[in-house]
C-alpha cells in the first residue's frame, strides 16, 4: 500500500506524543499480562506435576489365586496391554512380592515362616490418562483371570480435579483480563483520536480512505501492545524465579525451568498484546469513521 | 460540473434546509452562494461533498450521480475537490509546509511529489517564505491562504470555500477572493459561500441567493467576464518565458490523477 511508511511513522509518533496516556495504558496492560502470565505459569506447573504423579501412579492388578502356571499368566499380559489407556504392563510375581515383604518386615516376617506364600501373582500397569481411571479399571476387570485391582481412584480424581480447576480459573482469568486490556487500549486510542479529531476531519475532507485514517491508530494500539508484551516478558522472568523460591520454601516441588517456558511466554505476551492493541484500536475508530465533517469535531 | 435536480433536504429534527432546489454550475465557473444564516448554504455544500444525503432529488458532480455513489467511493470524489473553511482548520503543531503536505500524504502521494508540489503551491499563494512557520505565527489572512494552498495542492477541479472571509479583516478578504479569482482563471471551478454582500458586489461573478432553503435569485454566468477570462489566460500563457515554464513542477493533474487511480486499484485489491 502506498504511503504505508508515513502511516507507520504517524502511529509510532502518536505513542510518543501522548506519552502520559501511553505510559498509563502500558502500565495497566503490563499488569494484566503479568496476572494472566502468572495464572498460565501456575497452570502449566500444576499440569506438569499432575503428569509426573500420573506417570508414577501405577495400579496393581492382582490375578485370581488359581492362576499359577506361567502359560496362563503369559496369556493375560497381552490381554491387559490391549486395554485402552494402558501404557505399560509389567509382571510382578508372587515370589517378588514375598521377597519384598521379607525385606520390609525383617524379623517379623521370620515368625510367619513356614506358612505357604499367600500372595497372588500380579501385574503393575501404568495409565496414559489418569482422568479415564474408572473406565480403564472397568475394562481391566473384564479381562479373564483378573481378581482385584488396587483402588487409587481417589488420588486420580483429586489430581484431575485440581488440574481442571487450575485450567478453568486460568481461562476465565485470561478472558476477564483480556476484556480489561481491550478496554484500556481502546480508551487510550480514543483519547488520541479525540486529540486528533481535527486531523481526522481534514483527512476525510481531502479524500483519505478509511484504511488511511484507520491505520495510524491501529499501529498505535499495536505498538502499545508490543511494548507491554516486551516489558511483561522481562518482568515475568524475575517474578517466576521469586514465585518458585517462595513456593519451594513451603512445599518442595520440582518446577518447570523458566528457560523452557521463556520462548512460549515471550511469543504469547507479545502476540496477545499486539492483537489486543489492534482490536482495541479498531473498536474505538469505528465510531469516527462513520462520522462526517463537523460531527467529528463535535459541532 | 454540478447539477442539483429537485433536491430537498430535511434533517431528522424536522428542519427543512433545502426545498426542491435546481442548480446547474458549469465547469470553470466562479459562483457566490449568498444568504443569511440558516438559509441552507452549508447544507448545499455538504451535499456536494457527500457529507449529507438529500432526502429527495439527485445530485450530479463531474457527470456522476453522487446520490447513488457507494460509501467507499466517496474519498475519491473528495479528491476532485478542495475545501476551504471559515476557521481555516490548520493543525497547530504542524508547520505551514506540513499542513499543506498533509493533504497529499493522506491520499498516499510520493514524498518527492509532495515536496515539489507543496513548494510550488506555497509560492502560488505567496507564502514561500513562511513554509517553516507555525499557523499561530501567521495573520488571519495568511492562515486562510495556507488553508487555500491545502485545498489546491491535490489539483482539484473544484474549490469549495465555506465563508472563507468570515474570520479575516476586509482588506484580506478582498485578497483571498482575488486569489480565488486567479485560480479560477486557470480553469478551476470555484464555489464561495458567504454572507458578505459587499464583497460579492466587488467581483463580477455569478451570484446565487438562497433563502429559506429555496433559490431566491440567480444572476447566471456573466458572459463578458468569460471572454475576458479566456483572453487573460491566453495572454498569460504567451507571457511565460520558456525557461520559467520549465521550472514549474511537473506534478501535473494527470500525474496526480494517475496516483489517485493507483491508490484506487491498491484499495480495491486490498478489499478483494
Amino acid at each position: 500500500m502506498r504511503g504505508l511508511g508515513y502511516l507507520i511513522k504517524e502511529g509510532v509518533r502518536s505513542v510518543w506524543n501522548n506519552r502520559m496516556m501511553s505510559a498509563a495504558s502500558i502500565g495497566v496492560l503490563v499488569s494484566c499480562l503479568l496476572i494472566t502470565g502468572a495464572a498460565m505459569l501456575l497452570s502449566m506447573n500444576v499440569t506438569s506435576v499432575v503428569e509426573e504423579i500420573g506417570k508414577d501412579n501405577q495400579i496393581t492388578v492382582f490375578l485370581k489365586e488359581d492362576i499359577d502356571d506361567l502359560e496362563a499368566i503369559q496369556k493375560i499380559g497381552p490381554e491387559l496391554r490391549k486395554v485402552d489407556n494402558v501404557a505399560e504392563v509389567e509382571f510382578y510375581s508372587k515370589e517378588q512380592a514375598i521377597n519384598e515383604y521379607r525385606s520390609e518386615l525383617g524379623t517379623l516376617f521370620s515368625e510367619l515362616q513356614g506358612v505357604e506364600n499367600p500372595l497372588p501373582n500380579a501385574f503393575h500397569l501404568t495409565m496414559v490418562d489418569l482422568s479415564q481411571y474408572e473406565t480403564t479399571v472397568k475394562d481391566i476387570r473384564a479381562v479373564e483371570g483378573v481378581d482385584i485391582i488396587s483402588d487409587r481412584s481417589d488420588v486420580a480424581k483429586r489430581l484431575t480435579d485440581l488440574n481442571r480447576l487450575v485450567t478453568q480459573v486460568g481461562l476465565w482469568l485470561v478472558a476477564a483480563l483480556g476484556i480489561i486490556s481491550l478496554f484500556i487500549i481502546s480508551n487510550s486510542v480514543r483519547m488520541t483520536m479525540y486529540s486528533r479529531r481535527f486531523e481526522i476531519s481534514i483527512m476525510k475532507s481531502v479524500g483519505a480512505t478509511n484504511h488511511f485514517v484507520r491505520i495510524p491508530f491501529v499501529i498505535e494500539g499495536v505498538v502499545l501492545g508490543l511494548i507491554s508484551g516486551i516489558i511483561s516478558s522481562i518482568v515475568i522472568a524475575f517474578l517466576y524465579e521469586a514465585m518458585v523460591s517462595a513456593v519451594k520454601y513451603i512445599v518442595p516441588v520440582t518446577e518447570i525451568p523458566y528457560s523452557e517456558l521463556a520462548p512460549r511466554m515471550t511469543v504469547g505476551f507479545i502476540g496477545f498484546g499486539m492483537i489486543i492493541g489492534a482490536i482495541g484500536a479498531l473498536i474505538s475508530i469505528g465510531r469516527y469513521l462513520n462520522m462526517e465533517g463537523g460531527e467529528i469535531l463535535g459541532w | 460540473m454540478i447539477r442539483f435536480n429537485n433536491v430537498s433536504k430535511v434533517y431528522p429534527n424536522g428542519t427543512r434546509a433545502l426545498n426542491k432546489v435546481n442548480i446547474d454550475i458549469q465547469k470553470g465557473e466562479f459562483v457566490f452562494i449568498v444568504g443569511a444564516s440558516g438559509a441552507g448554504k452549508s447544507t448545499f455544500l455538504k451535499l456536494i461533498m457527500k457529507e449529507e444525503e438529500p432526502t429527495s432529488g439527485s445530485i450530479i458532480v463531474n457527470d456522476t450521480n453522487i446520490t447513488e455513489m457507494k460509501r467507499r467511493k466517496v474519498p475519491y470524489l473528495r479528491r476532485t475537490m478542495g475545501i476551504v473553511f471559515q476557521d481555516f482548520r490548520l493543525i497547530d503543531k504542524m508547520t505551514v509546509f506540513d499542513n499543506v503536505a498533509f493533504a497529499m500524504r493522506v491520499i498516499g502521494a510520493r514524498p518527492k511529489a509532495v515536496k515539489k508540489r507543496v513548494h510550488y503551491i506555497l509560492g502560488l499563494v505567496g507564502l514561500k517564505d513562511k513554509a517553516q512557520s507555525r499557523p499561530a505565527e501567521l495573520s488571519g489572512g495568511e492562515q486562510q491562504r495556507v488553508s487555500l494552498a491545502r485545498a489546491l495542492v491535490n489539483n482539484p477541479s473544484l474549490i469549495i470555500a465555506d465563508e472563507p472571509t468570515g474570520n479575516i479583516d476586509p482588506e484580506m478578504s478582498f485578497e483571498i477572493i482575488e486569489l480565488l479569482n486567479e485560480i479560477n482563471k486557470q480553469g478551476t471551478t470555484i464555489i464561495v459561500v458567504t454572507h458578505e454582500h459587499e464583497l460579492v458586489h466587488k467581483f463580477k461573478n455569478r451570484v446565487i441567493e438562497i433563502q429559506g432553503g429555496e433559490i431566491m435569485s440567480d444572476t447566471g454566468a456573466p458572459t463578458e467576464k468569460a471572454d475576458v477570462k479566456i483572453e487573460i489566460a491566453e495572454e498569460e500563457l504567451a507571457e511565460i518565458p520558456e525557461e520559467i515554464a520549465e521550472e514549474i513542477p511537473d506534478v501535473s493533474s494527470e500525474e496526480l490523477n494517475r496516483e489517485a487511480l493507483a491508490a484506487i486499484e491498491d484499495e480495491e485489491a486490498a478489499e478483494e
